[in-house]
């Protein structure tokens, strides 16, 4: 048996630091957002052959006033423009400058494709921030609630609303951990964050419930029959349930590691962020959430 | 006689409860099977000609990133519908758009009403696979809003001192207009005038030209123009409602023709059921021409044309602009001079003569514009009009029709029950007055009402050439809106991009779930070799239900069924964890078993349920993306309840404890010694 809870210290100091971390790289650097929030287009397009420089397409693009205009190569063919929200005519227009940029090659073949377009109205992006806070503020309200009620037998020796207290504060680090990390990728990589990464931030605060869910359970059933203290009673549980919650997230974690090396760079950052997020979930319910319990429990016993 | 397995399942001995929901199991994995790989099925019945049924191939819905194609998002602006209308006006809104849609032929496409939060109406169309979605959108946007409107007699009068500002301002425009007009005559440089002088901001820098004006967009303008010579300046101004116009004339041409034909086919030309030789048609239509006259053409078109479609109006073709008829029909028919027959022409349908009965020419024109004030510049515009409750939505048909008297082309419109209570009622309370017919804010037809109109049917006459006449009512019929739309947001994704993705991810889902299988084979043998059973079983019930309901697949919605696969293994991992806890405290394998279960239910159960309550909240609030995402999650986590608890069970009791003793490193446990 691992001894757990009497390191508590450190786990907590390494949580605390990666919270700060992920804080100071938020508050620095900010999310950056991509065009689903803000509004604005994006074109993305593939050459088949020599693709003409950023600085060419910026030139001939000049007359057609695209506010904010961006062009940013991607991998070895492709290009992605970002400009302001636009009309059709404008897409269009945009396309048939590219289109005299690179001629048709000899084989009649069309020289680029356009992979994707997306146009996003300003009211629309601010719509889907709010909906965004919306939702999270709703998981979050829903989860503490549940877990009150489920845990509401327990009351000794902690109180069954600090379970809930517990993992949401483990929730709170595994998603900052994820957003300071995005914030890092924003900044230097350029990595926008859209609709899918919300969607993958949501599902990692259900994991990390998830996870923290199956170590209090453990410790729900093993109160009433411990002889143990309370310090005691929270290490065995969670070393009972420390096998399955490695083996789970190893499985899943496989499965998200080969989606975000091979799988299509649509859902590569999507994969990325849960993948950070269900490392650091299963991290927290182990190192974080049951070390609180009885950082709690310590600090009520003095005081009494 | 031995005990059967047969009989084992008739008995309700514990045993035998097992194998019924054994059997059970089987039964929907087998079915679940057939929906999963139907293809697949029935392509080994064709292979092998077995004698079994075949089973109905449905395909998976997949989204728009996977198959390429378009989201568009419109907003429907309801501002002008009644509160308790609104609904029904945007879900009519959504049908004219599914139909026009459909007219250019996109394979399922997926029109949906959204309401906001705010109260606003969003449209969404999906287009899957369309190649052109700027022709797409066009074609949408194109639709028509089609107004019926009433003669607005709330208008208030000018007041004295506006009424003299009026006729001051207007005052000093005609003088303005008249030392300009001496200055043109005075062989002016017509264009630096112009820049100088017109108040018509869209012309005055290119010498006033307005390229091509017919006598549809100004009456008054044409019939000067027509007096005029090509290069001349017309001699005073024409006086419209935009202020005093000073023309000259650029070029002229001919816009549209109205003709009359006599049409003799012969056997071979298209279209033709005659049995005449060309020769003999030749010959007949040279004896025609010979007595044919403006007075007699259209009685010999009676006796002699095989056109069936016009024979009975004398051969009426009615108005023509250009690129409609066949090409040599056309260039005589332009070039020949009015009231006139043509010679013998020949085109593909056979030979023709031509009644030329008019024509519409246009003039190239540039002007100087003295603007005038009118009423509607202090009151501002289209206050004339107000509008009623009849729309286009009320319409349930509209045919072109000839009118009897000069044989235009008109559009007859026929309303639906409701709308002809409408039209009746308006033109009650019209009787004598106009009612204007507004097509995409413009009027394109203001008939004076004689008499209340009752069985709802309105006619649109206008100088429409026929073409025209079929396209406005081919527009109309495809559907008016009964709200306007703009469109906010637009997605495309090409279709390589999207089959690109899909392919990447299956590979790495299998590679993932491939290294999942290995994993739990290699950590808890035996039991692992069962959860990869119960696994797959889970695995074909997904896809089946998937299909089924369907789910639309997006790449974030397999995401969110891989991530279900996850959940799947937790629960099995989790009561192989407390089965083996079970065991090491010396329990019996069978007691091991059921309190492995029951004991990991708890968690399994609470620890779900929290996911569940993620996708509820992110299927109400959330957009289409992570909808799809949330669904298949949602879906998974319920069936991978079933599948640990009911498949891995049932699959785990089918054998026999004795079998275990023997093989007990089957599950990675040695008995205590």
């Amino acid at each position: 048996m691992y001894n757990i809870i009497s390191k508590s210290k450190i786990w907590l100091s390494i949580s605390g630091l990666l919270i700060a971390t992920s804080i100071v790289a938020l508050s620095m650097w900010g999310l950056r957002l991509g065009i689903d929030f803000t509004g604005g287009s994006l074109l993305e397009i593939q050459y088949n052959t020599d693709r003409p420089s950023v600085t060419i397409i910026e030139e001939a693009l000049q007359s057609n006033n695209l506010k904010s205009l961006t062009v940013q190569p991607v991998n070895e063919k492709g290009m992605i423009l970002r400009f302001q929200d636009t009309s059709e005519e404008t897409h269009q227009a945009v396309l048939t400058k590219l289109r005299e940029l690179s001629p048709i090659s000899e084989n009649n073949q069309v020289n680029f494709e356009e992979l994707r377009f997306e146009s996003v109205g300003p009211s629309i992006g601010q719509e889907l921030q709010q909906k965004a806070i919306y939702a999270t503020l709703l998981v979050l309200l829903s989860i503490s609630l549940y877990i009150a009620w489920a845990f509401r037998k327990v009351s000794r020796p902690v109180t069954s609303w600090k379970y809930g207290m517990a993992t949401i504060i483990s929730l709170f680090h595994d998603v900052i951990i994820v957003l300071g990390f995005f914030a890092y990728l924003g900044h230097f990589h350029g990595v926008e964050i859209n609709t899918s990464f919300i969607a993958a931030v949501l599902t990692v605060l259900g994991f990390s419930v998830h996870d923290t869910i199956v170590v209090f359970d453990r410790l729900r059933e093993n109160l009433p029959r411990s002889n143990d203290d309370f310090a005691g009673t929270v290490n065995t549980s969670v070393n009972q349930t420390l096998r399955r919650s490695i083996n789970t997230s190893v499985t899943v974690l496989l499965v998200l590691l080969s989606t975000t090396v091979l799988g299509g760079s649509s859902i590569h950052y999507f994969s990325l962020a849960l993948l950070i997020g269900i490392f650091f979930g299963t991290y927290s319910s182990i190192f974080l959430a049951s070390p609180l319990l009885v950082i709690w429990q310590q600090m009520k016993q003095r005081q009494s | 006689m031995p005990e059967s397995r047969f009989s084992k399942l008739l008995r309700v001995t514990s045993k035998g409860r097992v194998w019924r929901s054994f059997v059970f199991i089987l039964i929907i994995i087998i079915a679940g099977s057939l929906v999963v790989f139907g293809n697949y099925y029935n392509q080994a019945i064709d292979a092998y000609k077995i004698p079994l049924p075949k089973v109905k191939e449905i395909p998976f819905r997949l989204g728009l990133d996977l198959l390429g194609g378009s989201q568009l998002t419109y907003d429907a602006d309801v501002s002008g519908v009644p509160a308790g209308e609104q609904g029904n006006a945007v879900e009519g809104a959504r049908d004219v758009i599914e139909k026009r849609v459909n007219v250019f032929g996109v394979s399922e496409p997926h029109v949906e009403v959204n309401r906001t939060a705010d109260n606003k109406y969003r449209i969404l169309v999906e287009l899957a696979g369309i190649k052109d979605i700027g022709e797409a959108i066009k074609k949408i946007g194109e639709t028509p809003l089609l107004e019926f409107k009433e003669q607005n007699t709330a208008r208030r009068a000018l007041t004295t001192e506006e009424e003299n500002s009026l006729k001051v301002f207007n005052e000093s425009a005609k003088k303005k207009a008249d030392e300009v007009l001496q200055k043109v005559k005075s062989n002016g440089d017509f264009s630096a005038l112009a820049k100088e002088y017109s108040d018509d901001t869209t012309s005055k820098d290119n010498g006033g030209n307005v390229e091509w004006v017919s006598k549809r967009d100004s009456e008054e303008i044409a019939s000067v123009a027509s007096k005029i010579a090509i290069g001349q300046v017309g001699s005073t101004y024409i006086q419209t409602d935009r202020g005093f116009e000073i023309i000259k004339v650029n070029d002229q041409r001919i816009k549209e023709v109205k003709a009359s034909h006599l049409l003799l086919c012969y056997k071979g030309s298209e279209g033709c059921s005659s049995e005449m030789s060309k020769e003999d048609a030749y010959k007949k239509i040279k004896e025609i021409k010979e007595q044919a006259t403006p007075k007699n053409f259209a009685d010999l078109v009676k006796q002699h044309s095989t056109d069936a479609s016009n024979k009975e109006r004398g051969g009426d073709l009615g108005w023509f602009g250009k690129d409609i008829m066949a090409k040599p029909f056309e260039e005589v028919a332009f070039g020949q001079k009015i009231d006139t027959i043509s010679f013998v022409v020949e085109t593909k349908f056979g030979y023709h003569l031509i009644h030329k009965t008019d024509e519409n020419p246009e003039y190239n024109i540039s002007h100087i514009l003295i603007a005038t004030q009118s009423i509607d510049d202090i009151l501002g515009p289209e206050s004339d009009w107000k509008n009623t409750e009849l729309t286009g939505k009320n319409l349930k048909r509209a045919t072109v029709q000839f009118n009897p008297q000069d044989n235009s082309p008109e559009v007859s419109l026929e309303f639906d029950e409701a709308g002809s209570k409408m039209f009746e009622e308006i033109t009650e309370r019209n009787v004598g007055k106009p009612v204007a017919i507004f097509l995409d804010n413009y009027p394109i037809s203001t008939p004076n009402v004689n008499e209340k109109i009752t069985g709802g049917q309105a006619v649109i006459s206008g100088s429409f050439t026929v073409t025209e006449a079929r396209d406005l009512a081919k527009r109309l019929n495809a559907g008016a809106l009964p709200v306007p739309i703009t469109l906010v947001n637009q997605q495309t994704v090409g279709a390589s991009l999207g089959q690109q993705s899909v392919r990447d991810s299956l590979y790495a889902g299998m590679i993932g779930l491939i290294l999942v299988a290995i994993f739990m084979l290699i950590y808890y043998r035996f039991l692992g070799f069962l959860s990869i059973i119960a696994l797959a079983a889970y695995g074909i019930l997904s896809l089946a239900i998937f299909k089924l309901w369907p789910v639309t697949l997006t790449l974030s919605g397999i995401a969110g069924f891989i991530l279900s696969i996850g959940m799947a293994v937790d629960a099995n991992i989790l009561i192989f964890e407390r089965l083996k806890e079970e065991l090491r405290a010396g329990k019996s394998l069978s007691t091991a078993i059921s309190e492995g279960f029951s004991r990991a239910w708890p968690s399994i159960r609470d620890s779900n349920f929290t996911t569940l309550l993620t996708t509820f909240v992110l299927i109400e609030f959330s957009t289409s993306v992570i909808k799809g995402f949330a669904v298949t999650l949602m879906l998974g986590v319920l069936l991978s309840m079933f599948s640990a608890i009911t498949i891995t069970r049932t699959l785990l009791r089918l054998f026999s404890e004795q079998w275990f003793e023997k093989h007990r490193w089957l599950i990675g446990y040695k008995k205590n010694q």
